[in-house]
């Protein structure tokens, strides 16, 4: 194995992409595409929910509940006059939720906690709601619950949701590690698989195969080019994340880099390896939607693995991604090193193994008998 | 090179079958060093199978493949910096420029930059490409692209030569020059095999093997194969395209 030969082909495959501008720009544009369009489109914190308030008793109390209300970004709270009927503002005035506070709320209310909870007496809020989409009425309700806890007479009761790693985990947050590896696997899969494919068809393959390249030299030479185009990526995806989405990372960047280095090493090899199934270039794009419908859908990426039928399950774990989801996440979100998430960071491994040791066996055989 | 009166190129009773088809079929046959040979017949006669064979890419069902003295492709390893392959696909990087192309063959054969440099220069020269130094391959006419990746097999500087149908779809002015340039090498030193379905090249070789069906009709100089025809049909046969024709008793073969 000599190292200038490894050299040489990473760098003749580095100089290939960087003359290809429509490639180059697509491998750069594309982290940062699917970055927003998915950061914007799943980021599940609902905002500036259209919500009206008419408040009936206007005292201290149903002050605070407002304040409480305002602070909250899932709503935006408009004060309506009293007086107002609910059920009109909502149809006719744009509303999606009306928060209504009766008359003598704030008297039932003290009346409760004066007579224990022997009573029926309590203060009572109307909430009329717009049903059609549950995830809006379920965020109202939350938020107005939370405004209620934090009135809490006899202290107040803390509901903030908390994860277990202490942090409050949002969807985009454990959502970047898993586009980083898609984007990753995407690039390095199918420009390997096309370049490969390239290489046979124009008949540089048996040139680079009859020369003092070896095998592996030649799978380690599309590694390391692809292995520095899988870092770019990732700082393009971890910028855009920061920077847009105020993603929290809470673990080490470097692990998570070399994790998707990792995964980059493996990709290039199963795109060296389907390489093998295809003789011309319109073959080599067959096998996209192969790889990528499967990773995007079982990998869980957009819902958890426990969330696909369970007759399917089983294939999720044939998913490089889903492997890769699984470290990036235990690295980036829950800031443990990678091997404390054994089975995401043995399943890359394996895949790195697998797919290197497979396409190598695949490529002298090709080399041997290609005609 | 190899050693004292030991062929370059050597097969021994070659066998290569494809399914049912024999694509080469029992040949034998030896290229001494500094010798010019032309793998002369018409497309599908077994020329490119042959000389894959050779250098080692495809494996052979049967005899026995040496080149410089080495069993191909079990011994490749020992000869793979000394041999020169010019497939006949165009073989050249397109989204690379002509000087990244021969940069890369350069690298690969273990040469550093400044001698890549230095040959880049004196092959550029003679494959007159030196305008086009920063083009893409791509960008390049057919016959462009055909010298450059004529001077991708020529970098290394290698003993021996195949060259698989170099001179496919050029004009007749550029064959002349590839000609020219092979008769060059040879002079130089060099050991080429080189195939070709334009019957009236076999001229220009030293020594001619005449391919049909896989096998070699005929072996020897172009005066020789016309003496064959000639004592063959009881007249002089001055046309290659006709020696060709007699000596292997088809109507093969492209002008």
């Amino acid at each position: 194995m000599k190292l200038h030969r490894i050299a040489a082909v990473a760098e003749r495959v580095l100089r290939q992409l960087w003359h290809d501008r429509r490639v180059l720009a697509f491998m750069l544009l594309l982290p940062a595409l699917a970055m927003i369009l998915f950061g914007y489109s799943f980021s599940g914190d609902i905002k500036g929910v259209r919500v009206a308030f008419v408040d009936e008793d206007r005292t201290d109390l149903t002050a605070s509940i407002l304040e409480s209300l305002e602070k909250d970004d899932a709503l935006a709270i408009r004060i309506m006059a009293p007086g107002q009927d609910p059920e009109s503002l909502l149809l006719d005035g744009g509303y999606q939720a009306v928060i209504r506070i009766p008359p003598k709320f704030t008297s039932l209310y003290y009346a409760h906690f004066a007579m224990g909870v022997a009573t029926s007496a309590q203060g009572r809020i109307d909430l009329a709601l717009d049903e059609s989409d549950p995830q809006i009425a379920a965020a109202v309700q939350k938020s107005l619950a939370d405004a209620l806890m934090d009135l809490g007479e006899g202290g107040p009761v803390d509901v903030q949701v908390r994860d277990l790693y202490g942090v409050e985990v949002r969807f985009i947050d454990s959502f970047a590690p898993a586009i980083m590896g898609m984007v990753v696997a995407m690039i390095s899969t199918v420009l390997t698989l096309l370049s490969i494919v390239r290489e046979k068809v124009d008949g540089t393959f048996a040139r680079v195969w009859v020369s003092p390249v070896r095998r592996a030299e030649f799978i380690l030479g599309y590694v390391l080019a692809f292995g520095l185009v899988a870092l770019v990526q990732s700082v393009v995806v971890l910028t855009i994340g920061t920077f847009v989405f105020h993603i929290v990372v809470n673990g080490s960047i470097l692990w998570a880099f070399l994790c998707v280095i990792l995964f980059a090493v493996g990709s290039v090899g199963l795109g060296t390896l389907l390489s093998a199934l295809a003789q011309t270039e319109s073959q080599a794009i067959v096998f996209f939607p192969l790889v990528m419908l499967p990773s995007v859908l079982l990998s869980g990426m957009m819902w958890p693995v426990q969330a696909i039928p369970a007759i399917l399950r089983p294939l999720s774990y044939l998913v490089p991604l889903t492997y890769s989801n699984r470290v990036l996440r235990a690295v980036m979100v829950k800031g443990l090193a990678p091997w404390q998430e054994p089975l995401g960071f043995g399943g890359i491994l394996a895949f790195v193994v697998l797919t290197v040791v497979a396409a190598s066996l695949v490529l002298r055989q090709r080399g041997r008998s290609a005609e | 090179m190899s050693e004292r009166g030991e062929p370059v190129f050597a097969a021994a009773s070659l066998v290569k079958t494809f399914g049912a088809l024999r694509a080469v079929d029992g040949l034998s046959m030896a290229i001494a060093p500094g010798e010019i040979y032309g793998l002369v017949g018409p497309s599908g006669s077994g020329k490119t199978t042959l000389i894959r064979m050779l250098c080692g890419l495809t494996t052979p069902t049967g005899g026995e493949a040496r080149l410089l003295g080495h069993a191909m492709p079990r011994e490749r390893r020992a000869v793979e910096d000394r041999f020169g392959y010019m497939p006949q696909e165009r073989a050249v990087y397109r989204d690379l420029s002509v000087r990244e192309n021969l940069l890369f063959f350069g690298q690969i054969y273990g040469m550093d930059r400044r001698r890549i440099s230095a040959r880049t220069g004196e092959l550029l020269a003679m494959m007159s490409l030196a305008d086009h130094v920063t083009q893409r391959a791509d960008r390049l006419s057919g016959g462009e692209k055909q010298r450059l990746s004529l001077a991708c097999t020529l970098i290394h500087e290698a003993d021996a030569l195949l060259l698989d149908e170099p001179t496919i779809g050029l004009d007749p002015a550029l064959r002349a020059e590839f000609w020219d340039h092979f008769r060059g090498l040879c002079d130089r030193g060099r050991t080429i095999l080189v195939s070709t379905h334009y019957l009236h090249e076999a001229d220009r070789c030293l020594r001619v093997g005449l391919m049909q069906r896989g096998r070699l009709a005929a072996e020897g100089t172009p005066r020789e194969l016309r003496d064959v025809a000639a004592d063959r049909v009881g007249r002089s046969v001055p046309d290659m395209e006709d020696v060709f024709l007699v000596l292997t008793g088809s109507r093969g073969g492209e002008r």
